[in-house]
């Protein structure tokens, strides 16, 4: 929801379901017990935001939907009893489609549109650690690179009048999108087999994303090549939870509950509809339950409440943004 | 290989994002009193624009604008003597108005350009009285007017050439009185319902403008000096005191630097652009008198008695070429070339400076009266330096360039509705602060700019 500071008009941003997908797998095989194969696909930047329509930001966007995927084949390999280390690459694909009006007005006073869609692709490596000194304590320290997802061969399609056509001409574009590097310290405590309680600081480098930059393989007098500045910074963000099992003969009721809290790499004066990003303090919950050895099923909810108020300095857009998100969440997994 | 343990999560999270609470913002008259709000002006009240009134026009006016804002704060319904087309317009010269449309030029070049919308304008308007007793006016915007015309009983008889029509249609005087009859001013016209509690003023702009528009060759610009009806300062002192003497409270506005307007400033002084053998001719004829050519951008020649025996000089940076100059003739008769830019095509640096000094002591009698009525202020030169610089709005670059800079109107000189919206904002903004309100101001990409074909 936005409330536009000088009007006082609210508009609000259409409910798409988000499908975030995560997949884990991880395969030990018996005869070198100290290597471990696993594969990840995650959607870790997925995100639609579509405003309502004649929203007074529409010449910033009207509607961005972006899918990333990270596909993460990652070996490990325990040194020692106590150490073990793990690299992999990532993966990851993606596509985007944004979409604005454009302030030049038909005859019946509709507004022009523009439409950006395409293709990216991003390579990336995580490399991690992970100490286990034997007793309640564990920890590990893992870091992500940063991923430079490219679109090479976008598509931008303008809905303008005939008369300003060849101002505007359809044709290609590229543009790259930097996602952050992310450095995670991650501490797991387990006092008894009941309790268990982790902890970790995420450091994000963001700064890697100061400038969003649309190269149009066509330029004229009103269709420049654009550089909007993002000047995001990097940040740290602290998550925790504590989990609690409940044993009943085979079957296993673990219930959960966390928190988290994080930084915004957003500085003021560079607030976009596009992410209307602020700190966030959020909560979680969930259970699980073991079946039997091989069967669980999961369960959870994250809470959260962003509001932040900001004039972008490019845009002039001036007005405060407030986000409520509650994401249910269900997992099922299966060991062999 | 064989497997020794396989470990699988499927997560398929649901991510609903919640409605928020829509928060309540509270609309306050403040210290003011907006229960009978007039608002007095020019064209730019009244909705002139694209060089002729019509009723689109009239409906997005700067009078209307700001009326519709403060009737959030108890400002009665907007009255205005309605035009009965939408469209087509009526401007001073009985012409219709202008629209974006196809033009082809001497060379047969076909391009967009300012058209008019139809061959002649809503001239029925002028011969219907839009007078209606049982509904005054809360808008007396009227095309033309100035400072000194608001006491006038000449400006709205029509027995008299120099009346204005859009007056004369509005004025309660209903076109019907005799040759010798004492016609009423604008001013009585506006007091006639009773007195409003609350005024928007905006005059002053038409006691230059017409001498400016006309490259300094006609409609003297009007003296500061003198009786009501004659002098701006105690033409505006006697509306001010009628006011204050009813505790009526008010917005008032100066006058914007007009040079800065596209009117003046879409045609460049060296907009000449010649290929070697037009320069190699003009160079021919002009190279005796001391005047060259080259290949390019060239100032336009314009007409200057001063400027030796042939009375023909180049123009120089800072002087401005109107938007009446006839760029077909341009183009192919060598007007601005070896025919120069007559006076009325031009406003020289001296033009311009003498105008801005009327402007500026205009202004300080404005700002004066405002301090000591204790009326709120609108510096409009500051919104307009702002469209001049050009800035983002919601993501919309807006200027002061012609139809591309989306402010101005076709015609150079009003605003369109987007434009006036703006401005409109900047009389909220100086009446929120003065008297303490809080009124929401406009979204003014919720009003057309220039449309396009």
């Amino acid at each position: 929801m936005y409330v536009d500071s000088a009007t006082n008009e609210m508009y609000r941003t259409e409910n798409p379901v988000g499908t975030p997908l995560n997949f884990y797998a991880l395969v030990k095989p018996k005869r070198f017990h100290r290597l471990a194969y696993g594969l990840s696909v995650t959607t870790p930047f997925g995100s639609t935001v579509q405003y309502e329509p004649g929203w007074i930001g529409r010449f910033a966007i009207t509607r961005l939907s972006m899918k990333v995927f990270h596909i993460q084949p990652t070996a490990s390999f325990k040194i020692t009893d106590n150490i073990s280390i793990g690299a992999g690459f990532v993966f990851s694909p993606g596509s985007v489609n944004l979409q604005k009006d454009l302030p030049v007005q038909f005859n019946d006073g509709t507004f022009g549109h523009a439409e950006i869609s395409g293709a990216a692709m991003g390579y990336g490596y995580n490399v991690g650690v992970y100490y286990n000194p034997g007793g309640f304590l564990s920890a590990g320290l893992s870091y992500r690179s940063g991923i430079n997802m490219s679109v090479s061969d976008g598509q931008v399609d303008f809905t303008v009048p005939e008369g300003l056509a060849p101002n505007f001409p359809n044709g290609t574009l590229s543009a790259s999108l930097a996602l952050p590097s992310v450095t995670t310290l991650g501490l797991n405590i387990k006092p008894n087999a009941s309790w268990n309680i982790v902890a970790d600081i995420n450091y994000v480098g963001w700064n890697t994303y100061d400038t969003l930059a649309f190269d149009y393989a066509t330029n004229t007098g009103s269709l420049l090549d654009t550089k909007s500045p993002r000047m995001y910074k990097n940040i740290f963000a602290f998550r925790g939870g504590i989990q609690y099992a409940v044993f009943a003969k085979d079957n296993v009721l673990n219930v959960r509950l966390g928190g988290g809290f994080g930084f915004s790499p957003v500085p003021t004066g560079y607030l976009t509809p596009e992410t209307p990003d602020g700190n966030r303090a959020y909560f979680t919950s969930g259970i699980s339950y073991e079946f039997n050895k091989h069967f669980s099923f999961d369960a959870s909810i994250y809470a959260t409440k962003i509001t932040r108020a900001d004039t972008n300095l490019e845009t002039q857009l001036s007005g405060t943004f407030t986000t409520i998100a509650w994401a249910p969440g269900i997992g099922i997994n299966y060991n062999w | 290989m064989k497997r020794q343990y396989l470990y699988i999560l499927f997560l398929l999270p649901l991510l609903l994002a919640c409605k928020p609470k829509a928060p309540t913002h509270v609309v306050d008259a403040g210290t003011a009193d907006f229960t009978k709000f007039i608002a007095i002006g020019d064209g730019h009240t009244a909705g002139y624009m694209d060089d002729g009134l019509s009723l689109d026009g009239q409906k997005n006016s700067l009078g209307a604008m700001i009326q519709q804002q403060l009737m959030m704060a108890g400002a009665p319904a907007i009255e205005m003597p309605w035009m009965s087309d939408q469209n087509i317009g009526l401007s001073l010269n009985g012409l219709s108005r202008l629209i974006l449309g196809y033009k082809t030029d001497c060379q047969g070049i076909s391009s967009l350009s300012p058209v008019r919308v139809s061959l002649q304008g809503e001239t029925s308007a002028l011969t219907s009285s839009a007078y209606n007793p049982s509904k005054k006016y809360s808008n007396f915007g009227v095309p033309g007017v100035r400072m000194i015309d608001m006491v006038s009983t000449a400006f709205g008889n029509i027995n008299l050439p120099q009346h204005n029509p859009f007056f004369a249609r509005m004025s309660k005087d209903q076109f019907n009185l005799p040759g010798s009859g004492n016609y009423s001013s604008v001013q009585e016209n506006i007091f006639d319902g009773g007195y409003p509690t609350f005024c928007s003023i905006y005059l002053g702009i038409e006691d230059v403008l017409p001498y400016a528009r006309s490259g300094a060759t006609q409609h003297p610009m009007s003296p500061l000096a003198g009786f009501p009806g004659v002098g701006f300062e105690e033409s505006l002192t006697q509306l001010c005191e009628q006011l204050y003497g009813q505790h009526v409270n008010a917005v008032i506005a100066t006058i914007p630097n007009i040079s800065d307007w596209p009117f003046f400033n879409t045609i460049p002084y060296n907009g000449l652009t010649l290929d070697a053998e037009k320069a190699a001719s003009l160079n021919q004829i002009y190279n005796p008198i001391g005047i060259s050519f080259v290949v390019g951008a060239n100032p336009f020649m314009v007409a200057d008695p001063n400027a030796g025996m042939f009375g023909v000089r180049p123009a120089v940076p800072g002087e401005k070429i109107l938007l009446t100059a006839p760029l077909d003739s341009v183009k192919c008769n060598q007007m601005g070339s070896i025919f120069p830019f007559r006076n009325e095509f031009v406003l020289t640096t001296d033009e311009l400076a003498t105008i801005q000094l009327r402007i500026d002591e205009f202004n300080a009698v404005i700002r004066q009266k405002a301090t000591s009525y204790g009326f709120a202020l609108v510096e409009t030169g500051d919104f307009y330096d702002k469209l001049t610089t050009g800035f983002a709005y919601n993501g919309a670059t807006l200027s002061a360039k012609f139809v591309s800079g989306g402010a101005f109107s076709l015609d150079g000189i009003h605003l369109n509705p987007r434009g006036n919206a703006l401005l409109a904002n900047e009389f909220i903004k100086a009446i929120n602060k003065k008297f303490s309100a809080k009124i929401p101001l406009i979204n003014a990409l919720n009003y057309n700019a220039i449309l396009f074909p």
